[in-house]
């Protein structure tokens, strides 16, 4: 569903952010990338929409390949969601409205269809009483909340969250984690960059690790937590795990 | 002395509502104009295609940079002996909306450059088209950033609309010059004059004050 191949990206000339990554997330497959801030986990899941450019590598999601130079985006993107860490939600709509936006004006669904498919996605992670709210009368795990029902709306294959929880309240991050799982146990292909282990733990195929733009170690939860090889990792785990 | 002034003022009141009537539709039809080119050249300013994008800040340098009455002088008297003859008002109207839409221009550009990068970044990864982005998303938020300065903008130009007057066309101003030459108190007639710009910009000021103080308490 999603392979990289040898993926090399650039910020400008010196910045190396992205280093000789290959990766492949098979479909239904949760795959959790985690690291220290500044190691291009971020930069690794914008790629996957085309949010990034990069310089050198392949990198084929849903069969487009994304470094030919007339990749068709927007149809990949239709199919790729995509929650921020900052939620994004468009202030000026409602939460119903941000969730029906794009698959009335992206695939055409008529209002009335759209509305009913918004509405159930918003009862689904628990905001049915919540639609016509703005943005700003919603709190930090409401929003985020609206944020996946509105990428789930245009049924994607795909799900990358990046960073979901991480500017959110601590009482708030188990609500929107929630989310999160029952959407793995259904069977989402899903890219996650985050730094909550638990949700790792339960629902990841795979851990990834990286460190200074490369990927330094992945693998199977149970072995990921239980036994890392590289002290990157086994550092990085210390300091996640024993606060 | 004075009463009698006022008195014969008082009898000029056709020429000077016709004046103001000028100075209304002249400004009107300029802003909206205005408003129209200038949400366009406000695009292609905050747009990503760069020699566009700068010749385009480069036009508007340049009619934000010269003095407004040889705008005027320019499209009056020279535009002429090129071949396109127009009349005062047309003139006018030209002039001044092409200097609107330089100003408004401008700052839309600064309205959309001021909507966090998220907003289209969101827009963007759903799979909406450069322009939906822009229509749904981005110009929503980056016009109710911008509406009071917006605002403000229009209240300056309906007044530098006095500026065409230089030209022939009888506005408020105008009208205040014809009345002067007969009413010699250039104080009393220019107060009159001066209050019939003031009734038109004061509702557009008390707009924008109640647009200013909303915008402070909106929780957006």
């Amino acid at each position: 569903m999603i392979r990289f191949q040898g993926l090399n990206k650039w910020f400008g000339s010196a910045l190396h952010v992205l280093k000789d990554i290959n990766l492949d997330v098979a479909k239904g497959e949760v795959v959790v990338v985690c690291g220290p801030s500044g190691s291009g986990k971020s930069t690794l899941i914008r790629c996957v929409n085309g949010l990034e450019p990069f310089q050198e590598g392949k990198l084929v999601v849903d069969g487009t390949d994304l470094s030919a130079k007339n990749a068709a985006l927007r149809e990949l993107r239709m199919e790729v969601g995509f929650v921020f860490q900052q939620f994004n939600l468009y202030p000026h709509k409602t939460a119903l409205e941000n969730v029906t936006l794009a698959p009335i004006h992206v695939r055409g669904l008529s209002k009335a269809e759209a509305t009913e498919r918004g509405k159930a996605l918003l009862a689904k992670v628990g905001l049915a009483d919540r639609m016509n709210n703005y943005p700003s009368q919603l709190s930090g795990g409401q929003q985020q909340r609206v944020a996946i029902a509105r990428s789930l709306c245009m049924q994607p294959k795909i799900m990358l969250f990046d960073e979901p929880t991480s500017a959110l309240d601590p009482e708030m991050i188990n609500e929107v984690l929630d989310v999160m799982v029952s959407l793995a146990k259904e069977g989402m292909t899903m890219m996650v960059v985050t730094h909550e282990m638990g949700f790792a733990r339960k629902v990841a195929h795979r851990v990834v690790f990286m460190d200074q733009g490369a990927i330094v170690e992945s693998g199977e939860p149970a072995s990921f937590f239980g036994n890392p090889t590289h002290d990157r990792t086994r550092d990085f785990l210390s300091k996640v795990l024993h606060h | 002395m004075f009463w009698f002034q006022v008195e014969r003022l008082l009898n000029y009141w056709p020429i000077l509502l016709k004046g103001l009537g000028m100075t209304i539709s002249l400004s009107l039809l300029s802003l909206l104009v205005g408003c129209v080119i200038g949400l366009l050249f406000g695009i292609i300013r905050a747009g990503r295609i760069r020699w566009l994008s700068a010749l385009t800040g480069l036009y508007i340098d340049l009619f934000r940079g010269t003095p407004f009455l040889v705008q005027v002088f320019i499209c009056f008297f020279i535009l002429p002996t090129v071949g396109i003859e127009l009349s005062a008002f047309s003139a006018g109207v030209i002039a001044l909306s092409n200097l609107s839409a330089c100003f408004i221009g401008e700052i839309i550009a600064s309205g959309i450059k001021a909507v966090p990068k998220g907003q289209s970044e969101a827009a963007l990864s759903s799979g909406l088209r450069y322009s939906q982005q822009l229509r749904l998303v981005i110009l929503p938020q980056a016009l109710r950033i911008v509406r009071p300065s917006l605002v403000g903008q229009f209240i300056l130009l309906v007044k530098d609309s006095s500026v065409i007057s230089a030209i022939g066309i009888m506005d408020l101003t105008r009208s205040g010059w014809m009345i002067v030459q007969n009413i010699p108190n250039g104080l009393l007639v220019f107060g009159v004059v001066g209050i019939g710009y003031f009734i038109i910009c004061y509702p557009m000021i008390f707009v924008a004050r109640r647009m200013e103080r909303r915008q402070q308490t909106s929780i957006l």
